[in-house]
């Protein structure tokens, strides 16, 4: 490779970054901005995050976001891997592929729809049985459930069918049944994509805006929400502070988990050289 | 375990004759599968003698691994009976049979050291935790593993792995052992070095085995008996020697090791002889024995090439002889192995063991070449 070419692509490099982080880099700038106008730089301070955190307004919702994401991911993992086992495990059954496309459906169809949809569920069975009338947090777990669902599946069957079925073969031979089998070896060799599909879900909730809006109730704002309603009466450098804090605890998160992966396939590495090495 | 004490080798063929017991310890009775619609297994009858190592031999697709998986219990056979020990193990699940089975790809739980590994089987039976230590040490020790029992399955080579393996499947004393091509995941000088072992400690254990395989080496190093399978059915059972000694058709004939086939009729059938004349050969073929069949019956006569004579002069013998140009020579160091074309058009294959330094010198290519063998040498086959 010549070295006019790699420095094209240093440029290239740096093109995509700039276009990419650049607007996050300036919003966590003036998150430290002492002035309240949020384009017009007025020295370092950090006001903004000591306000944001006496706004109370703000760390309820916060709260209420926390509280649905956890209780969305749990459900949605339980759920999903409930799925993922009838798609890679059951034998061929009438409608089974179109089991398969309904369940991945939501990963396609547009949050708009899948809210309405929902709302105008809650609605009529709040008028037939009284259910869903009241509308808050609960609404909005199973809202999220159901769309968070498709996503635990994905991770959850694509793990299950890459998974060896003689494992499962060998521990009922060995005397387990089937219940036994399913929490004693398949749960704790798929255990790596339930905590992605996990963590996929409770960010996925945490994130949503659309679906929310559509069926909470006076008492549930979630934190998308609070931050969009007061973005519209004029942007304050508070959110931009909000904002700060949770890419920090995204980074620290993402980090941490790249930390174990590389740490753990370091080990392994060391392991199969160790095996190699003494031989049969 | 009484049959622990006696030393054994897996060489010699007098012990092993000598441990089996039960005609019928594992039968499978008139067993049918079907997977819509698809035959996999057709009418299979076998019966295997305790103590025994019962290979099933066939090319993939045969049905052999679903005759497994019947066994075994992971398949439900559509029509028939399977019974170990007397008992009928039909709508059995697989955790509650006494048969355990070693996996072609060993199947070692990944999130369990080796010891927990051997110990799975036993606790599922509740059995006491000093126990269990007690009896996972001793099939670690069986199997040479007593150092690695706290090892991850993936830090254990594919021979390592393979003992652990068998080390499980032997934990719980099965009446019935299962071999899913055992040496599948085996490259190759590691292979033969692990049928012996394998033998062996089956062997000392006394326990009953039924193993599958592709591999007629295999088969014939390991197994006391062998059945051969071809699309769902079984064709011979036997021997290792009785099978390739005494085909009883041309598929198996042809099916283990080489053969050369002259196919004719029966010319003249006598109690003592019989002569056979086909069109592949000037010289009629001679048969040192009676068969059951009548003049004219076509049947085929099956020389194994190791039984064929290669000579430069016309062999005295007025039978079993026919002259050819040499076309192509293998030279495989302890023998080479000659393809002899007959005026005919016939090709015939004709082995010579190099007992001299440079024998396979004394021919070469086109040289004309006398094939003969004697009268007992050949099978005659009818189906």
């Amino acid at each position: 490779m010549s070295k006019g070419n790699s420095k094209l692509s240093l440029t290239l490099l740096a093109i995509g970054f700039v276009f990419l982080y650049a607007p996050i880099l300036s919003l966590i700038i003036y998150s430290f901005n002492e002035s309240r106008l949020v384009t017009v730089w007025a020295g370092f301070s950090l006001k903004w995050y000591g306000e944001l955190f006496a706004d109370s307004q703000i760390m309820s919702a916060a709260w209420v976001s926390i509280q649905i994401a956890f209780m969305t991911a749990s459900l949605a993992v339980v759920l999903g891997t409930m799925a993922g086992l009838v798609m890679t495990r059951m034998r061929r059954f009438p409608g089974k592929t179109l089991f398969g496309g309904l369940i991945t459906a939501p990963l396609v169809m547009p949050e708009v729809i899948i809210g309405l949809s929902i709302l105008l569920l809650f609605v009529s069975l709040g008028d037939v049985i009284g259910i869903g009338s009241r509308r808050g947090m609960t609404t909005i777990l199973i809202a999220h459930v159901t769309f968070c669902m498709a996503y635990v599946t994905v991770v959850v069957s694509s793990r299950l069918s890459e998974m060896d079925r003689s494992l499962e073969e060998a521990a009922m031979d060995l005397g387990a049944n089937r219940v036994k089998v399913f929490f004693v070896i398949t749960l704790p060799i798929i255990a790596p994509a339930l905590i992605s599909g996990w963590l996929l879900a409770f960010t996925l909730s945490l994130d949503d805006l659309v679906i929310a809006s559509f069926v909470s109730g006076p008492s549930s704002t979630t934190l998308p929400m609070k931050v969009f309603s007061s973005v519209r009466l004029g942007v304050s450098p508070k959110i931009n502070a909000l904002a700060t804090l949770m890419i920090l605890v995204v980074s620290i998160g993402a980090v941490v988990a790249w930390w174990l992966m590389s740490r753990d396939e370091k080990r392994r590495q060391r392991d199969m050289q160790m095996a190699l090495q003494k031989g049969d | 375990m009484s049959s622990e004490q006696q030393p054994s080798s897996a060489g010699s063929a007098a012990p092993r004759q000598e441990m089996l017991g039960a005609e019928n310890y594992v039968q499978l009775v008139d067993i049918r599968k079907e997977y819509d619609g698809f035959v996999a297994v057709d009418e299979v009858n076998l019966a295997i003698r305790k103590g025994e190592i019962f290979a099933l031999l066939g090319a993939s697709g045969c049905g052999k691994s679903t005759l497994l998986r019947v066994l075994a219990g992971f398949e439900q056979p559509t029509r028939g009976e399977v019974k170990v020990d007397g008992q009928r193990m039909n709508g059995q699940p697989p955790y509650r049979r006494p048969i355990n089975m070693m996996f072609q790809s060993y199947a070692l739980f990944p999130h369990m050291s080796v010891e927990q590994n051997v110990a799975f089987g036993l606790k599922q039976d509740g059995m006491p935790a000093a126990q269990i230590k007690q009896k996972v040490d001793e099939m670690l020790g069986l199997v040479q593993m007593g150092a690695y029992a706290k090892r991850r399955p993936h830090q254990l080579s594919g021979g390592q792995q393979q003992r652990v393996a068998l080390a499980r499947s032997l934990a719980k004393g099965p009446k019935l052992l299962l071999l899913d091509e055992p040496m599948g995941a085996l490259d190759k000088k590691l292979r033969s070095q692990m049928q012996l072992e394998l033998v062996n400690i089956i062997e000392r254990l006394g326990v009953t085995c039924a193993m599958v395989t592709h591999d007629q080496e295999e088969a014939m190093t390991m197994a006391h008996r062998i059945a051969i399978m071809d699309a769902g059915k079984i064709r011979q059972v036997g021997t290792p020697d009785e099978i390739y000694e005494q085909p009883n058709s041309r598929f198996t004939a042809g099916f283990i090791g080489q053969v050369n086939l002259f196919e004719g009729k029966i010319e003249d059938d006598e109690k003592d002889y019989i002569s056979i004349r086909s069109p592949d050969l000037p010289a009629p073929l001679y048969v040192g024995h009676g068969v059951t069949g009548y003049e004219g019956m076509e049947v085929a006569l099956a020389v194994r090439p190791e039984k064929i004579l290669i000579s430069k002069d016309e062999p005295e013998q007025p039978h079993n002889k026919a002259q050819g140009v040499i076309e192509e020579i293998a030279y495989l160091g302890s023998h080479s192995v000659y393809h002899v074309r007959l005026p005919s058009g016939k090709r015939v294959l004709a082995n010579m063991t190099n007992v001299r330094r440079w024998a396979s010198e004394s021919f070469t290519w086109n040289d004309q070449a006398w094939l003969s063998w004697g009268d007992q040498s050949g099978v005659v086959l009818t189906s």
